[in-house]
Parts: C-alpha cells; structure tokens; sequence
C-alpha cells in the first residue's frame, strides 16, 4: 500500500518532525480566525451530529462481537437431548437485534462508497470492485504534481480511472476555489492530531491488530484529538473535534448530506474556515490530501485507519475468541464425559492408554485363503493347498451339471426346465396312484360282499342244517358265550391269585404247566387286544369314509357310488404335455402295462358288484354284533338313556332320597359300565357331555375353557349340598382308591362292583355324622355380620338432655327431634370393596397390620414418579442365593475400579 | 423338568368366535422372524416365565430422562438375570422323573416296594427301611431340614434322633410322658418336644435345654426357620411364638375357635394355617391378633394340612372323608376328592407329590396341582400306595432331597421309596444335605446374622419396601394420639439419676461422635438451659451474702 504509506508519512514526520511546531501554529492561528472558525464549527456542530463518534464506535464493536458469540449457538444446537438443560437461550435471543443493525450500516456504507454527488451536481463514481489499484494510481497522481495543475494532467489507463480522474480533477477546482483562509486552520488542526496522534498511534500499533493497523491509526487520529481539544479549550474546541471527526470513516451521516445536498467537503475549504490568506504549501497540501482521503471512501481502501477499540473491548474479544477457541476443542470431550458419567463401572487404568491398545486380542480366526493377509501365511497356505492339506483355494463345484446344462439357457427356461422336471416325477407316480384307487375301492367292496356271501352261505347251511334236524342251536350260542367267557377269564388270570403267588414265588423257572399257563395267557391278552384294535380300526375306517356306511344300508345306492368311484378312477386321466422322459418308449411301455393291470382290476370289481347285487341281502350284519357289544352296545346306549334319569334326580333331592335304592343300583351299574367304556377307545361315546357317565371331574376336566368351568364348578358346589350329588361326585376316586387298596386279584370292574355300594353306604353315613352341625351356614352367618361390622357406621353421640328435657312427660316427637343431632359417620369397608366379596367360603381381614407398617416407605423416594417404578426397583435382589453367581458379580460390582498401574489422564476422546 | 413338558403358548392367541363366525386374532405375527430370532424370544418368554420377577414396568411414560435411563437398564438387568438364571439350569445336572406306566392297563400305583428296591441303585435301596417299635404307641416323624436326620417320637414317651443314612442313633430317650408332636429346630442339634404339659428343647444327645413353662399342653408345633420362631399351638387354642434364638415369647394369640386339629406353615411366607374342629382353616400371622385370613374347607374338623414349598397351594384333609386342594393365593378351592376313610396326614414333597395316610394305607398323589396350568385337573388315580398291614398311619413327612417318604405309626417307623419325590438338585447355600460340621456351626451363624423379623411377617413377603398407600389424613387418624413422643429430651428429663447426670453423659457421649442432629440440638439447648439456671441462681445466692460473702456462695 504504497499511497496509504506516503500517506502515513506524510502526517507522521510532520507530527514526528516538530513537535512543538504544531502547537505554535495553533496558537497563532486561534488568534486570528476565532470568530470564523468558531463559527464554522458551530455550522459543522450541527451538521455533523454528536451521533459521529458513536457511529464509528457501535460500528467497530458491534461487528466484531458477533462473530464469537454466534458460535456458542452452534453448540448450542447440536447439543443432544440428553443435555440436562444447563443452556439457556437467553444470551442467543439478546443478539438477533443486535446483528441486524451493524449490517444495515454496512450496507449503506457500502452504498456510499460506490459512487456519490457533488452539492454542484458534479458526479462521481468509483469502481467497487477494483480494488486497490484505484487508490494507488490516484494518489500517485496526486502525490506527483504538488501545484495544482489538474488541467494539463492526463491519467493513463481504464476509461473507468480517467473518469475518476476526471472527476478528481474538476473537485480539484472546486477546491482550488475554496481553498482560503480556513485553509490554516484545518491543517493546523490536523497538525495538532497527528502531534496527539503519535503517541496513540504507536500504541495501539503495540497491539495485536497487525492487519488494521493503518486503519486503526487513521480511526486514531480522530479519537486522539478528542484529547488535545479538551487539554486547550474544551467548549470551543469541541465543535472542531465534530467536524474532524466527520473525516474519520462515517456511516449514516454521509447519506445525510448527500440527500442535502450539501457535502461536508464542499464546506471544508480555508475559506470556509476563515483562512483566505494562507499560502502554506503544507498546509494545502495536506488539505488536498484530505479531501482526496474523502473521495477514495471505498470499503477496501478506506484511506482512515478505524479506530483502535478500547483495551476492554479488545481484551474482551479476545476472550472471546479464546472462550470459542477452547470450547472448540472442549466439545470434543463432552460426550465422553457424559459417556463416563453414566456408565455403571469405570476402570482405571483406561485401556486407550494400555500398552497392548490397538492389538486384536480377539480369538485367533483360522487361516483361509481370505483371512491370509500377510506373505508369510499366504505361502503356507500355498504349501498347505499343494500339499493337499489345507483348503483349496477353487470353489466346489456344485450341482455342475445344471449349471453346465443351464449354461445356455436363459433363467425362464431353466424355470420351464424344473417345472418340467417336477410335473414327469409326479406322472410318474400318477399310474401307481390310481391303482391304489382301485384297489382300495376294490378291496372295499370284496370285503363287504365276500362277507355277505359268507353269511348267506353260514345263514343257508344253517337253515338247511336246522331242517335237517341236526343242530341244536342252544348249544352253539352256549359254546360262543363260553369262548368268550374264556377271553375275558385270560385277562383276568392276569392279575389273579394264582398269577400273583407264581410269580413271587418264581414258578415261572421250574413249572412247566405254570409257564404254559403264562404263555396262554399272554397269547390270549394279546389277541384280545388285537380284536379291541382291529374293531377300532375298523369303526375308524368306517367314519372315515362316509360312503361307506351308505352302501351297508342302502345297497343299491351303495353300489351305484361305487361305480360313480370306479368311473372316477378309471377317468383318472390326463392328456398333459409329457416330457422327454416319459416319452420314452419303455417308459410307455411300463405305464401301459400299469394301466391295464388297473383297468382289469376295475372290470373285475365291476363284474363283482354286479354279480353281487343279485345275491347282496339288505339284513343288517350280524357279524359285528359281538364285538360292538364289548365297546358300546346296547348298555351304552343305556347309559344315554340313564343321563336324563341321573340328571333329573341330582335335581330332586327329595325324589332322591326317597328312592334312593334304584336310583343308587342304576347308578352302580351305569358306572360299572362306563369304567369299561373308558378303558377302550371308543370314539363314539361322548363322555364329556354326559355328567353322569364319569362324575363330575370329569367334566370339569374336559372343559379346557375357565368360563365353562366356573359354571360347572358352581353347579358342583350347589349339588354337593345335596344328597344325589355324593352319586355324582363319588365314583372316580372310590374306584381309584380301591384299586390300590384291595389288593384281590379281581379285575377293575369287578372291584367296583363289589365295593361300590359300600362307598355309597360310607358316604351316607358320613353325611348324617356331619348333617348335626351347619358349618357352612355358619360360617356365612360368620362373614355377613363380619361385614356388617366393619361397613361404615353413623354414631349418635346425641347426650340426652343436652339441648333438651328429659323425663316423663316428653313427647315421642320431641324425643325424635333429638335423636340424630350429633352424628359421626366412621369410615370402614364397604362390604362390595371387600376383598372377599366374590369368594365363597372365604373372610379376609380388612384390618391393617400396624406391625408391617414399619418396613413400608413413608414417601416416595425422589427421582422415581411412581410407586410401581420404585417397588420394581426393589425387586431385583442383590444376594447370592437368588441370582447364578455372574449377575451377583456385576450387581455387586464397584462403580470405580483401579487396577495396579499408572493411571494416566485420557489421552483423547474416547468418543466422536 | 415338568414345565418343559408342557407345549408353549401360541404367541397369537385366537380367540372366540365371534356371533358372525369370525375369529379374532390379538397378537397375530406378520413380521418375518427368523428361527434363531424365534428361538431367542422363546428362550426369553421362558426364563422370564421360571425366573422373571414380575412385570416389567412402562417405561416410555417416564418423563425425567435420567430416570428413565435408569429404569430401562434396570428392567435390562432384570431380564439378563433370568436369562442368566436359566442358563444356568445346565448346571442342575441331576434331573427328577417319576415312575411313568407303559400301557394303558399298568397302573403306577400297583408297583410294589420290593420291586422298586430290586431296581433301583444300592444306595437308594438303602432308603428303603422300617423301625419296628410296637410298644410305645403310634409315632410322629420329622426330618431336619437338610434330610440328613430323622426324628422320631412316640406316643408313650419314646424319643429317638438318627442319621438314617448310616444308620447312626443321635440320642435315644424314654420321657415317661405322653408326647404329643416334636419337631426339630434350625439344625440337627437341637429338637423341641410337646410334651404332656410343657414343652422342652433337647440337644442332639438328649439332654434337656430348656423348658418352656409358657407353653402349656401343646398339642401342635411348627418351627420358622428364617426367622428362628418357635410356634405352639395348645389344646386350648393359645398359639404362641417363641423366639429361640433370643428366648423370647414374641406373641400370644388366642384363636378362640376351641381346640385346634392342625398346624402347618406355609414356607412361603411363614404364615402359619390351623385347622379347627368346625371345618375352617385360618391363616396367622404373629403380628395380628386376628386371622389374616379363614376359609371354610371342610365340613368335619380339618385332620391335616399341607402347603406346598412355593405357598401356592395347601391341601387339607378333613374328618368329612374329603381332601380339598386350595388355590391359597386366590383363596379357593381348586379340587375335592373323597378319601376312603378320614385322613390322619398330609405331606407335600418337593417336586408336588402329595402323601396322604388314612386309616393302615398312604397313597401318593401326583400331579393333584400344577402352578404351570390354568386350570387344575382332577386326578384319576393315586401315583403310588403303601400300607394295609395293619399299622395305623399317624404322620407321613418326606425326606427333604431323597426320594423317600418317611410314615409314622402305630407299629413305629417305615421308610419308603417314592420315584421322583424329593428335589434333584439342592441348593448348597441354603440347605446342604452333605454339610461337614463346620458348615453347619457357619450356616448356623450366617442363618442367625439374616433372621428375619416376626414383623416381616405377612400375607405377601415382598411388602418389604413398598410404598405406604395410605393418604396423610389416614395415617393421622391411625396414629395413636396417646403414645407418648418418645424424645430424648423427655427421656433425659424422666431418668432421674443423679443432679441432671444423665444429660451430661449423654453430651458428653454425643460430642465424642461429632454428629449433630436433632436430639443432640434439643439436648444442649437443654444443657444451656440448665447451666443458665444455674449462674442464675448463683448470682442470686451472691446478691444473697453480699459483697464481702460472695465468693462463699456454692455453685451447684
């Protein structure tokens, strides 16, 4: 900056060079234009408004501020939640005012700056984004000629600096004709500041402000005169500070003088001053230079140098600036602070500071061709692979085939492919498949007729027998009871005395006929048991397929279905594309052959039915009369039919006490029944729905559902109370318990049988032994008037003959009037809010235990909100004896752990 | 073991019909879920089902941030303690089975004691014993708590105590008086009998401790063992704790409902349950003079009670030829079953099999309830029997980690083998069949150090700690307005010893603890007080003598 440098020169060796000279002057000149000057201050006095200085001031501090304190806002903001609020916004919400003003006065400085106009209508413009350049070549051009002569002078270069120059040169003029006798003063002036200013100036060059120090020296010049007048003449001398100070960088007040019209340069001339006669080369010059300073009011080469702040507000800076600085780098750490500040345990030393930081203590990974990083373990592994020992490094070929086969292939033809594949496996089968149709239906109806042609034949040879008068068919049926009579016998053998003895006493070992014995008896339990199976089977079969049952009642239907099935079967066919394989003549060949082999099979059955039909006979079959029987025959639907029968009387405890006898006998027998019913599978029986097959538990049991239960089980309750309801209830457990207790060698159902009246006999008694004692009204009695004691209460604490006569002689209605004056009401449980109020059978103390109360929580202990949070906090235990021995450790644990070693400060952000 | 058994519970759950036939689905999954995920919620929905600690409290609503944070790694502590739990079942290696029947037609309950004994391993055949005392009348049984020894007493005066594993008799005595129960207390070194008047406390070799002259004809005992409480119930009713650790007599209750039938204790909360001669059983506790709770469960006096080791269910057996399972959470009745003739005992075991003696016979009942099931089921048949033999049952009791139930009779002592009966895996701290002597003197006094409280006592343990719900004005009315404060101001006042000695001690003792509160503030400004007094009087008794005199005057 050559031109502010000669600038600066230029007032500093004229400051620096005499410094009492200035000082003279000043003198001198006071002497002479005091009316003048001071009238020309007062003038400028009210132009230039005290607002000057504190424009410049607000200007320089209120910019500079708001960069450090925008900072701690972004903070602010990205801040987490967790933060516990210790920021307030409150610092934020003061400064948006304040940043909004000094940039509207930058603004319309800059505005200023770019061009202007003269009170003469001359105008003038500078090229904003120059730059310096300008500055320089105008001064140059200024600094060369010292007298005047702007006429002959041409300026070389831009259009834009001739204008400018131009311009210049025409102020030049107006200056020329201006300069007068005010001259002297000004530059007088000016020689004072730069005298004050010296010692400013170099102090505030001491300061940081490196950059700004031209500047700041011109601000100075300013804020240094402000002195020097108050040492000479404070009242006069004030109103010249103002106007000097107007040359120092203005904001609003340019504006303002340019919307007058009237600039405040036109004004500072010498003559405006007063000072016609001066002829100081000096003088003029600096004035010259002043006026040029005026001119060249850019932004970026502002002439004056700002300001220097005051040392608090440049220590105030710099605090903030270091405040941000150090917040900065604190920033980092906060999230590892509050990291460390909630974690359940810390351990010291930290292990970033560890010596082994950084290694991968983790489990060793097995070497493979991707995990082998360096060269070492490459090679090994080469050798390994050539070797043949360790993995090789070629992928598996899987599935090759398809690959290479679909190779060619697009991926929906390799789809078509597959489908093809999967639909050739199930044709296939599909040949099979409808054989097994066939044979199944074949099968089907070769039993039922090849078993109806036998018992027509048995029925026939029978007749023909009985004609003949050679069969006595008395004995026959005898034979068969007898037969089966012999099944039932074996089983019983089983647990009889005489199995029992032989086996304690080992006979098994040495007795032949006892071992034979044995064997029989396991042969025929086990035949037995095949038969109850089979017919199960067969009842499965039979429910199975409803179809069925239909051709054993109605025959013809029956049939006719069975040949819709055979036509279905033999329609079983397809006309779907086949693939290749199938199309291969021994694949046809085969599902040729499959396929008559089926269609033989389908005509035979057909032939079968038709020949059947002519013999078929519509009597229902007697064939599983016998075994049915065993299961559910005649008796269980007796047992159906007794249900309504034992319902009924659990209803009526009078009809049932009354006929007591055949009630009972019926119910014996019924359930001598249903235990057999139970032991075998009967799909058919419905034991659930009927109370009275299995007792009540077992109804109770059935019903997964709570609701139904809880109606049962009232039902239950209620008829317990009743004398049928020991019928109902009874025989589960006596039979149970019998079982174990006699040790007889008689089956189940003889046992109850036998014992079963006794039980009933027991029961009775046991229920007149207690009929005496009403336990269970007392007890009701018990809770009603428990409940009626502890319900709220009214007292009448009404004192006779309080507020009132007593004695003979008062009337009722007076009596009455004082009864219920003085009335406390005591709260105690109502009888519905009691915690017994639905329970049957059941009183719960209402009273508080004093004694607990010791180890209950008086308040609410501080940072839970609610009772629950804080009883779920107690619920985990610290003891070992109710947690494995790792949860115990880490509830146990201490928050601090130190280990041995030193333990140096963390390094660095353990987070972010 | 029997909680694996049972499927799990759908996690969408279907529910009824509605009246157009459509089901409702609640919790239906339509996220995929991987199996390992799958298996990972199973995992968790069953450790929190064995070893959860109640419901997991909301924790979105919390508005303090902190707490939440704290309640969320709280509830995260809880639920990797049950996991932990859980795993740690792996550790349980012994595992419980019961004896199951192969067929339909074999029955459990037909399997004969030898049969058992000539499968099962020598040392567990060992179990397998009688003692044939006939003479001195029907006896009672007790176990210590570790299983190790048996106690045994006789109606006529006969007391033996023996380790029946080895075969080893502790001490053997001829009281020559009626003994009505006996039981042992903490450990096997001391033992407690009802005897005709009063009852004693022996030691492990018989000698007599101590007699307990407050408790008179008692008919029925029960020992606390967390809370060293001895209680008696007399044959007039009086139910009387007696802390044997101190001596004292904590509490006397009178139950006023005449001659008591039964006593047991629920080893859950230390409640103990009566049975009375008109059917009710009533729950007691040392802290109310009233029963905490009374149900009706029979309609003849209650012969016997039984509750099982987790507090949930009780079974009692009455005069009424009835056996009821009782849900005594929810107080009510689960399930009746008739008994052949009226029962003299019932017995839980560990694993839920309940021995019940009636008449010459016991049978063993499985499965009689089942906390894993909603609804309880009614058994069909017994799971084992013994007996008819002529011996009349008196006690039944089961050996606590043995499979073996020990029977008390008329004709003396059986032990036998029930399958499955006694709890696998025991837990070393607690309870330690295998102790060394010095174990037991250290669990002794860890067991002493961790005595509960008689006031610890209440229906549900876990009050401990809870929140006081009572309003402000409540608990102003149910304070006792005539207690007097108790301050030490007063106190100090009242004991008179001495010229305000008291006072002085006590300041003095304070100042050495350095702590300042309350009392100690009342106390000096007591102090103050009193010395002002003092100089008061003796600038009186100065003015008194004079000028010349004063010096004379007697401080006091």
């Amino acid at each position: 900056m050559p031109g502010r440098q000669a600038h600066g020169r230029l007032l500093l060796p004229s400051s620096s060079g005499g410094p009492k000279k200035p000082a003279r002057n000043m003198k001198s000149s006071r002497a002479k234009a005091t009316s003048n000057a001071l009238d020309a201050f007062a003038r400028a006095s009210e132009q230039v408004t005290e607002r000057m200085p504190k424009g410049v001031r607000t200007r320089d501090i209120e910019e500079e501020p708001e960069r450090p304190q925008k900072r701690p806002r972004d903070r602010d903001e990205d801040d987490d939640e967790d933060d516990d609020g210790d920021e307030d916004d409150d610092g934020d919400d003061d400064e948006v005012p304040l940043k909004k003003k000094p940039r509207k006065n930058a603004g319309e400085f800059d505005g200023f700056s770019g061009a202007g106009s003269d009170s003469d209508g001359n105008e003038w413009h500078f090229g904003v984004g120059e730059g310096e350049d300008s500055d320089i070549d105008s001064e140059e051009a200024f600094g060369d000629d010292d007298h005047e002569k702007f006429d002959g002078f041409s300026f070389g270069g831009t259009s834009s600096r001739k204008k400018k120059a131009k311009a210049e040169a025409e102020e030049g003029d107006d200056d020329l004709e201006s300069l007068g006798s005010d001259a002297i003063d000004l530059a007088q002036a000016l020689d004072q500041y730069s005298e004050d200013d010296e010692p400013a100036a170099s102090g505030h060059g001491s300061g940081s402000e490196d950059d700004d120090e031209g500047s700041s020296d011109e601000s100075s010049e300013s804020d240094g005169d402000d002195e020097s007048d108050d040492e000479d003449d404070p009242s006069k001398l004030g109103s010249l500070q103002n106007v000097v100070a107007s040359f120092g960088p203005k904001g609003d007040d340019e504006d303002a003088d340019m919307q007058d019209g009237s600039t405040s340069r036109a004004k500072l001339s010498l003559k405006d001053l007063g000072l016609f006669g001066v002829k100081d080369a000096h003088i003029k010059k600096s004035l010259r230079l002043m006026n040029k300073e005026e001119k060249a009011t850019k932004p970026g080469s502002s002439k004056k140098l700002e300001v220097p702040l005051a040392q608090r507000q440049q220590d105030r800076l710099l605090r903030s600036a270091a405040y941000q600085k150090t917040s900065e780098t604190l920033e980092r750490w906060i999230d590892t602070v509050k990291h460390n500040r909630r974690a359940d345990h810390l351990i010291f030393p930290l292990a970033q500071n560890a010596q082994d930081r950084g290694l991968d203590n983790a489990e060793l990974q097995p070497l493979d061709q991707k995990t082998s990083g360096t060269e070492l373990e490459q090679t090994i592994m080469a050798i390994m692979e050539e070797s043949g020992l360790g993995p090789s490094s070629k992928p598996e070929k899987k599935d090759g085939e398809i690959r290479a086969e679909g190779a060619g292939l697009s991926e929906a033809e390799v789809k078509e492919l597959q489908r093809q594949r999967r639909r050739e496996r199930e044709m296939h089968s599909r040949e099979a498949a409808r054989a097994k149709r066939i044979k199944k239906i074949k099968s089907k109806a070769y039993r039922r007729i090849h078993r109806k042609e036998a018992f027509h034949d048995a029925a026939a040879q029978h007749e023909a027998l009985a004609a003949a008068g050679e069969l006595d068919s008395d004995e026959e049926r005898e034979a068969q009871e007898r037969r089966r009579a012999e099944e039932r016998m074996g089983t019983k053998h089983r647990e009889s005395k005489w199995a029992k003895l032989g086996k304690k006493a080992g006979r098994a070992v040495w007795d032949e006929d006892f071992r034979s014995g044995l064997g029989e008896m396991a042969r025929k339990n086990d035949e037995l048991r095949r038969r109850v199976e089979g017919q199960t089977r067969g009842s499965d079969d039979e429910s199975d397929d409803g179809s069925d049952e239909t051709a054993d009642s109605g025959d013809e239907a029956g049939k006719l279905q069975l040949l819709a099935q055979l036509d279905r079967a033999e329609a079983y066919d397809d006309d779907e594309p086949r693939s290749g394989l199938m199309n291969m003549k021994f694949m046809l060949r085969g599902e040729a052959l499959r396929k008559k082999e089926n269609d033989d099979l389908a005509t035979q059955i057909r032939r079968d039915l038709e020949s059947g039909s002519e013999k078929a006979d519509s009597d229902a079959e007697e064939a599983d009369v016998g075994r049915r029987q065993y299961g559910m025959g005649k008796e269980a639907t007796d047992t159906k039919a007794a249900n309504p029968f034992s319902d009924k009387e659990t209803r009526d405890p009078s009809k049932a006490e009354h006929g007591a006898t055949s009630g009972r006998v019926g119910g014996m027998k019924l359930n001598a029944i249903t235990s057999q019913v139970q032991s075998l599978p009967e799909p058919e029986s419905p034991p659930p729905t009927a109370p009275g097959a299995a007792g009540a538990w077992s109804v109770a049991a059935a019903d997964g559902g709570r609701k139904s239960k809880r109606k049962i089980k009232a039902k239950v309750d209620e008829l317990e109370l009743t004398d049928s309801a020991v019928l109902a209830t009874r025989p589960s457990k006596p039979k149970a318990k019998q079982a174990d207790q006699t040790n007889d060698a008689d089956g189940l159902s003889d046992e109850d049988a036998v014992h079963l009246p006794l039980a009933i006999r027991d029961q009775e008694m046991i229920k007149r032994a207690f009929a005496g004692e009403d336990v269970a009204g007392d007890f009701e009695r018990e809770k009603a008037e428990l409940e009626k004691e502890e319900d709220d209460k009214e007292i009448d604490n009404t004192l006779p003959g309080w507020g009132g006569w007593v004695g003979d002689g008062i009337s009722n209605r007076e009596k009455q009037r004082h009864k219920g004056r003085f009335i406390t009401k005591v709260e105690g449980v109502n009888k519905k809010n009691r915690q017994d109020f639905k329970l049957k059978g059941v009183i719960i103390a209402e009273k508080r235990v004093k004694k607990n109360d010791k180890y209950l929580a008086s308040s609410l202990p501080f940072p839970y909100e609610s009772h629950q949070q804080y009883e779920r906090s107690l619920r985990l235990p610290v003891g070992p004896e109710w947690m494995t021995k790792e949860s115990f450790q880490e509830g146990t644990k201490p928050r601090v752990i130190v280990k041995q070693g030193i333990i140096a400060p963390m390094s660095k952000p353990r987070i972010g | 073991m029997e909680a694996t058994d049972i499927a799990d519970a759908p996690l969408a759950r279907v529910e009824q019909p509605n009246a157009n036939g459509a089901l409702a689905v609640t919790g239906a999954r339509t996220e995929f879920q991987s199996k390992t995920e799958l298996a990972k919620a199973r995992r968790t929905k069953h450790a929190l089902r064995d070893y959860g600690r109640g419901r997991r409290i909301d924790v979105k609503g919390v508005k303090d941030k902190k707490l939440r944070r704290n309640l969320t790694n709280l509830e995260t502590k809880f639920k990797t303690a049950a996991l932990k739990a859980k795993e740690a079942e792996i550790l349980l290696e012994n595992t419980g089975g019961f004896i199951e029947a192969e067929t339909e037609l074999e029955r459990t309950y037909r399997v004969r004691q030898h049969d058992i004994q000539s499968e099962v391993a020598i040392e567990a055949a060992r179990g397998k014993f009688e003692l044939k005392l006939p003479a001195l009348g029907p006896y009672v049984c007790e176990y210590s708590r570790n299983g190790r020894d048996l106690l045994v007493a006789g109606r006529k005066g006969h007391i033996a105590t023996m380790d029946w594993r080895e075969g080893k008799l502790g001490c053997e005595l001829q009281l020559g008086e009626t003994i009505r129960d006996a039981r042992w207390l903490h450990n096997n070194n001391y033992f407690v009998v009802a005897q005709k008047k009063y009852v004693y406390i022996y030691d492990s070799n018989g000698v007599e401790l101590h007699c307990l002259k407050k408790h008179v004809e008692v008919s029925h005992m029960e020992f606390l063992p967390y809370h060293f409480l001895l209680a008696t119930l007399g044959i007039n009713g009086q139910l009387k704790y007696q802390d044997t650790s101190t001596g004292q007599l904590v509490t006397e209750i009178a139950t006023k409902l005449g001659t008591p039938t039964s006593l047991a204790q629920n080893p859950y909360n230390a409640v103990l349950h009566v049975g009375h001669q008109n059917g009710t059983v009533t729950l007691w506790s040392p802290n109310s003079s009233e029963p905490l709770v009374k149900l009706l469960a029979h309609r003849g006096p209650v012969r016997s009670l039984a509750i099982d080791r987790e507090g949930r269910y009780m079974v009692s057996a009455g005069q009424d030829n009835k056996m009821a399972v009782w849900d005594i959470r929810m107080l009510k009745e689960v399930n009746n079953y008739f008994t052949r003739s009226p029962a003299s005992s019932v017995a839980i075991s560990d694993t839920g099999l309940t021995a019940v003696g009636w008449g010459t016979r016991t049978t063993v009942w499985k499965g009689l309830f089942s906390k894993d099931r909603a609804t309880q089921e009614k058994v069909q048949s017994p799971y084992m029997a013994w007996g008819g033999d002529g011996q009349a049952i008196e006690r039944v009791r089961w050996c606590p980690f043995e499979d073996l139930l020990g029977l008390g009779h008329s004709e003396g002592f059986s032990s036998i083998i029930i399958p499955g009966a006694g709890e696998a895996n025991f837990d070393a701290l607690e309870v330690n069949p295998y102790e060394t002597k010095k174990q037991r003197q250290e669990g002794e006094v860890k067991a002493l150090l961790n005595k509960l409280k008689p006031e610890m006592i209440a229906l549900d343990p876990n009050f401990i700690g809870n929140l006081d719900l009572r309003s402000e004005k409540q608990r102003q009315a149910d304070k006792d307005l005539d207690t007097p404060v108790a301050g030490i101001a007063e106190e100090l006042r009242h004991r008179a010893r001495g010229k305000s000695g008291a006072l002085k001690k006590y300041l003095r003792k304070q100042r050495k603890k350095n702590i300042i509160d309350e009392t100690r503030l009342k106390a000096e400004e007591m102090m103050k007080a009193l010395q002002d007094k003092n100089s008061e009087k003796h600038e009186e008794k100065k003015a008194e003598l004079g000028p010349a005199l004063a010096r004379f005057a007697r401080k006091d």
